[in-house]
């Protein structure tokens, strides 16, 4: 069974790389943790996993643990300071959901940037338009202007449009399912028949039902680190034990 | 690590895309919206004809279709240019979700004006024509589309390089808007560069923009080229061209992270 998604001792720091003014080479900036959120160095440190093809794998941790920190570099959209990341296949994320949405175009219009943006021909967006407009169950509200859905229309068009772009990975980070009770039941249903096909997922959550749910296997990360890792029963056991006790601010870690 | 890599097909059809929606976007619900575009720099035009032909009197034949042919390319530049800096800053999660193909949102905001400029070009021409009296040559068939083509290969890699020096550095967009006004009589798009004093009217003559506004006024009022202007404002394309593509080498894989 070839793998999917490899990661080898993968290092990314958090050196703040937050946008500076002039007024900040002038003045200097105000205190040295000024828009940091954490103080440690390395977001993720020395990160190892694989991801078989067809397999759903969980990412689970605190807040700051750096999950989200993975998928983009995972995503391709952050680079790493050492290691190596090898996603095969196409990806596409559920990161920002609906970036690019415009709330002046109508749903029909939007799909057909989003899906161009997710890297979709427009012959491919032709060809699938009518099942995502379905998947949705947008119905004739597909051709008004955005800015008169609701949330939960907007979220299950994004949904809907991702769900049908040709992946071979999902990247899902915390939405795993959205709308109404029914509506996330299809939407499980539509990840389970996207791993019989052979795609794969990685999933970063809080919801630790749908994770043993769905994912076979899965790490838990603690301050950049791997901590737990393997079948997401183990995992989710771990976390819970760790949510017990509150975690170190500062971690030893080195490259 | 590239989340996919685009084919040329896809990234042309990302491009189009891009482009077209914006522009639906910018003029749904607003009923006169191409009255808008050409009529801005067009009633601009006329301020600038009361300030200076009327008021100051300024001494210069023909002084309204200066303005007209001069004012609209620089509304593609500086529009282009401008609207591309933020580009990265206001669409943050868009960067963050395309992975790569930064290159292409600024792209995007070149092209939309570069169709606003097209539009009013019935309207530039007709000014010429009708108010300046000039001839129409019909060697603008083949001119107009150099001149763009020339204009577009300037526009570019300042709006990209700007785009990429804004994520990092958020007072690019401050600076621009300091930096146009200056560059606007500094071209010079008011006067001609002959009524300058000197030093100034010979550092006027080196700045590259003076070059391609010259290039368009010769195209309009004289139906010819202008070779050296045209060169040179090609050269500085080129080296544009080479400092954005330097700059996107070293900015571009971050681009992510600092929006």
């Amino acid at each position: 069974m070839s793998d999917a998604v490899i990661c080898r001792d993968l290092w990314k720091s958090y050196r703040p790389r937050r946008p500076i003014g002039l007024k900040s080479f002038v003045v200097g900036p105000r205190s040295a943790a000024e828009g940091d959120r954490f103080v440690r160095q390395w977001a993720l440190a020395g990160v190892n996993f694989r991801v078989a093809k067809g397999q759903a794998f969980g990412v689970v941790g605190h807040n700051g643990s750096g999950k989200t920190t993975l998928l983009s570099v995972l995503l391709g959209t952050i680079r790493k300071e050492r290691g190596e990341v090898d996603v095969r296949g196409r990806v596409a994320s559920l990161l920002e959901l609906g970036a690019g949405f415009h709330g002046e175009l109508t749903g029909r219009e939007n799909v057909a940037l989003y899906g161009s943006i997710l890297g979709m021909t427009l012959r491919e967006i032709r060809e699938r338009f009518d099942a995502i407009v379905e998947f949705s169950e947008l119905d004739r509200a597909i051709d008004s202007p955005l800015r008169t859905y609701s949330a939960g229309m907007i979220v299950r068009l994004g949904f809907s449009i991702i769900m049908h772009s040709p992946a071979d990975v999902f990247l899902i980070d915390e939405v795993l399912a959205v709308g109404d009770a029914r509506f996330q039941d299809k939407c499980r249903h539509h990840l389970r028949e996207f791993k019989k096909r052979n795609g794969t997922l990685v999933i970063v959550s809080h919801n630790m039902a749908e994770l043993s749910e769905i994912c076979d296997e899965g790490i838990c990360l603690e301050l950049g680190e791997v901590v737990e890792e393997g079948p997401i029963e183990r995992v989710i056991a771990g976390y819970r034990a760790r949510s017990a006790t509150p975690p170190p601010v500062a971690s030893a870690a080195r490259p | 690590m590239p989340a996919f890599e685009r084919s040329p097909r896809q990234f042309l059809e990302f491009l189009y895309l891009l482009t077209r929606m914006e522009l639906k976007a910018r003029y749904r619900g607003r009923f006169i919206g191409y009255v808008w575009a050409v009529g801005t720099p067009l009633a601009l035009a006329f301020v600038y004809w009361i300030a200076f032909k009327v008021i100051m009197r300024l001494d210069m034949d023909n002084y309204s279709v200066y303005l007209v042919a001069g004012i609209f390319p620089w509304t593609w530049l500086s529009m282009g240019v401008t609207g591309a800096t933020r580009g990265f800053v206001a669409n943050a999660p868009l960067v963050k979700e395309m992975g790569v193909a930064h290159a292409v949102l600024p792209l995007s905001n070149v092209l939309q004006e570069m169709a606003h400029f097209v539009l009013a070009l019935p309207v530039v021409i007709a000014w010429v024509v009708l108010a300046g009296g000039y001839d129409p040559s019909a060697s603008w068939l083949w001119q107009i589309p150099l001149m763009l083509a020339l204009q577009a290969a300037f526009v570019y890699p300042l709006a990209l390089a700007c785009a990429l020096a804004n994520a990092y550095v958020r007072d690019v967009e401050y600076l621009l808007g300091i930096a146009f006004p200056l560059l606007f009589f500094a071209t010079p798009m008011v006067y001609s560069i002959e009524m300058a004093p000197e030093p100034l009217g010979t550092w006027f003559e080196w700045n590259p923009l003076h070059a391609l506004m010259q290039s368009w006024r010769s195209v309009f009022q004289t139906g010819a080229l202008d070779p050296a202007h045209m060169a040179y404002a090609a050269a500085t394309a080129v080296a544009a061209g080479a400092i954005a593509w330097l700059a996107y080498r070293r900015l571009a894989p971050r681009v992510g992270e600092v929006v």
